[in-house]
């Protein structure tokens, strides 16, 4: 039960890091070649986006698949979808806090004694189920698998409230430490700033000077 | 029964429509493949069969490229139908593309660039891949089309496993796939999400007792569990030609739906030969080359020739097959004549099979193997008589009258057709012979006769 591994791929990863307005963006490559960019609040130092580069195996377009954050949406391919979920189907989003995992399932008007929560540690994975059989997930925490740990059932608390389920998994003490020890590579890694400020009182000289 | 009634039911299964040759379903031979006299809807051509059975043998072994055969025969001997054949015992595994000569004239794309495309959608790779798949039984599906008759399509489907319940939303294009496998209520089924592709696992057992009688090949299978969305491992066979367009940049994977693909670089077939070879080598995947079938080779052009002279000696080209009613004519595009139109030095590179006129009794079969099909019960002498009719003009005309007369004899409200239905159709409809006949006859009244008398000002316009 540690972290070494993950935090052993994130030092040795190749980093590159930009500041856009309030947020802190990480760009990570890591040896077998993988690629990551996270996305970290300026105001409270939490994690709120995170992506991977994932290659088709038949080649083509390379895309990136969300862990956490909204889904990308595409502007021009709306028209020619295959295949997609109704509107008005249950919606999974998760959010980290400071002390918290928090999903949120929108769209679940059953009533509260509808629903179970269970963790699963084998799969390590916490299963949502629905007594009238009309929902069921089984939600992936990578977060855990990271510093090896099993979900277990005590830390969950699940509160239903205008039509959405929220389950808030309280993160143990090992995952706030390598949260911590991965800020703290972080901070070494040089940053370049987009600072709107910076932009506009450079074309304020610029334009003075003229 | 009431109109409203005999709608509803045309709507839930569209008619099956019946091709020229949809009563093919093999080359009808045995384990030593020697040709059954009457077989798969094959009959006669037994010589041909067998060589075709040797060619299908070979595609399945699948070491020998670039190899080309040619189908030759008079018009309506079966080139045709022993291709379809050939495609039908090849199974859906190994890819077979069928085109005319005449389609690769298009202003959009070069003639060669369209004989590439052909040859690489005749080669298969098997791979294996980890996809996003949708499985799950269909509870509900509804299909509207838009009220003027053109247009988008809007579809719903319902799918539910053992635990969950999810509305979907239907594009276009994924509508079609479902309208082709015909997947209703009870059926469980697969969706690839990159691709669309919709594959029918089976009825539902809880759907088992919705009717008294199913088809034998009907299978049960139990309601999936879990998520309906789900990562699976499947293993697929792609063309060549699919991986081409997914890695030619301005195309994407949208392209291959819409079909216009245009023209693809050569330097992207290199890679993908190169990146297959390589995944072959890692044992990911499995080169599995099928058959390009190039019917009326003939229209085919002296460049198309030359391009397939070398295309065949890569070893990534599939196994060719080509059909022509042509003796000895003008190659297209030249001012040369060789045997069936093609360049000496192609032929040589061909082994050809040879298709005979069919001999009164094939007829016969053939005829009453088309009535089946075209679900008509024919009277024993009208049979007959048709097959009279049949070596006099031709098999083609006589297989027209099959359904024309079907429909005389049920006017009379009779149960089957006899000889004087299809003597009345044949009174109504004339074939080529009788027609041309009338032609010469009355020449002189239709339009234009005068131009056309003068045969040698004719011959003058043409040689200028």
């Amino acid at each position: 039960m540690s972290f070494t591994n993950w935090l052993n791929k994130i030092k040795t990863a190749e980093k590159s890091s930009v500041i856009n307005r309030r947020n802190r963006r990480v760009h990570y490559k890591f040896h077998d070649g993988q690629e990551m960019t996270e996305e970290y609040s300026m105001d409270t130092g939490v994690l709120q986006r995170r992506v991977w580069k994932r290659e088709n195996t038949l080649g083509g377009e390379p895309y990136w698949e969300v862990e956490l954050g909204e889904k990308m949406r595409s502007l021009n391919n709306e028209d020619k979808f295959i295949l997609q979920k109704a509107v008005t189907e249950p919606v999974l989003t998760k959010r980290l806090t400071k002390n918290n995992l928090e999903w949120r399932i929108r769209n679940l008007p059953y009533p509260f004694e509808t629903y179970s929560v269970t963790a699963t540690p084998e799969e390590c994975c916490i299963t949502v189920r629905t007594t009238n059989k009309k929902y069921f997930k089984k939600i992936q925490i990578p977060e855990l698998a990271r510093c090896e740990l099993k979900p277990n059932q005590q830390s969950i608390s699940v509160q239903h409230q205008h039509n959405t389920l929220i389950i808030t998994y309280k993160k143990p003490q090992l995952l706030l430490e390598m949260e911590k020890e991965v800020l703290i590579v972080l901070q070494s890694v040089d940053t370049e700033a987009d600072d709107y400020d910076k932009c506009t009182s450079l074309l304020k000289e610029l334009m003075e000077k003229q | 029964m009431t109109d409203a009634e005999k709608l509803e039911i045309r709507d839930i299964t569209r008619i099956e429509r019946i091709g020229a040759h949809s009563h093919i379903r093999g080359l009808g031979l045995d384990d030593v493949l020697e040709a059954r006299n009457v077989s798969q809807g094959m009959v006669g051509q037994k010589d041909a069969r067998r060589a075709a059975g040797i060619v299908v043998n070979m595609v399945k072994e699948g070491k020998i490229a670039g190899r080309c055969i040619l189908l030759a025969g008079e018009p309506s001997t079966g080139k045709t139908a022993i291709a379809v054949g050939m495609a039908q015992a090849l199974g859906t595994e190994s890819p077979f593309t069928s085109m005319s000569g005449s389609e690769i004239y298009s202003l959009e794309m070069s003639k060669t660039e369209a004989l590439a495309q052909a040859l690489r959608k005749s080669i298969g790779v098997r791979i294996k891949e980890e996809t996003e798949i949708i499985e799950g039984e269909v509870v509900e599906i509804q299909i509207d089309r838009p009220a003027t008759g053109t247009g988008q399509k809007i579809g719903k489907v319902t799918l539910k496993t053992t635990e969950m319940e999810t509305n979907y939303d239907l594009g276009n294009k994924i509508i079609e796939c479902f309208m082709k496998e015909k997947i209703q209520a009870g059926d469980v089924i697969t969706i690839d999400k990159a691709s669309g592709k919709v594959t029918k696992l089976g009825r539902s057992f809880t759907r088992a007792r919705d009717y008294d009688a199913t088809g034998a090949q009907t299978r049960f299978v139990q309601c999936p569990e879990g998520e309906l969305q789900k990562r699976k491992e499947v293993v697929h066979t792609v063309t060549l030609h699919e991986i081409d367009v997914i890695n030619s940049r301005t195309h994407g994977f949208l392209a291959l739906f819409s079909g216009d693909t245009g023209e693809i670089k050569q330097e992207v077939r290199d890679q993908i030969n190169n990146k297959v070879m390589e995944w072959r080598e890692e044992g990911k995947a499995e080169i599995n080359p099928g058959v390009l079938f190039l019917d009326e080779a003939h229209m085919l052009d002296i460049e198309c020739f030359s391009y397939l002279n070398r295309a065949l000696e890569s070893d990534m080209a599939p196994i060719v097959v080509m059909a022509t009613n042509r003796g000895i004519t003008k190659i297209r595009g030249t001012n040369y004549r060789s045997p069936h139109g093609i360049p000496i030095d192609l032929l040589d590179r061909m082994i050809i099979i040879r298709t005979v006129p069919y001999t009164e009794k094939e007829i016969k079969e053939i005829l009453k193997i088309r009535c089946e099909e075209e679900d008509c019960t024919m009277n024993a002498d009208a049979l007959t008589v048709l097959t009279r009719i049949a070596t006099e003009t031709s098999l083609r005309y006589a297989i027209q009258l099959i359904t024309t007369s079907n429909l005389v004899s049920r006017r009379r409200k009779a149960s089957e057709v006899l000889v004087e239905d299809v003597k009345k159709v044949y009174s109504l409809f004339l074939d080529e012979g009788r027609s041309s006949r009338i032609l010469k006859e009355f020449q002189d009244e239709f339009m234009f006769s005068e131009v056309l008398d003068d045969k040698s000002t004719a011959m003058d316009c043409d040689d200028h």
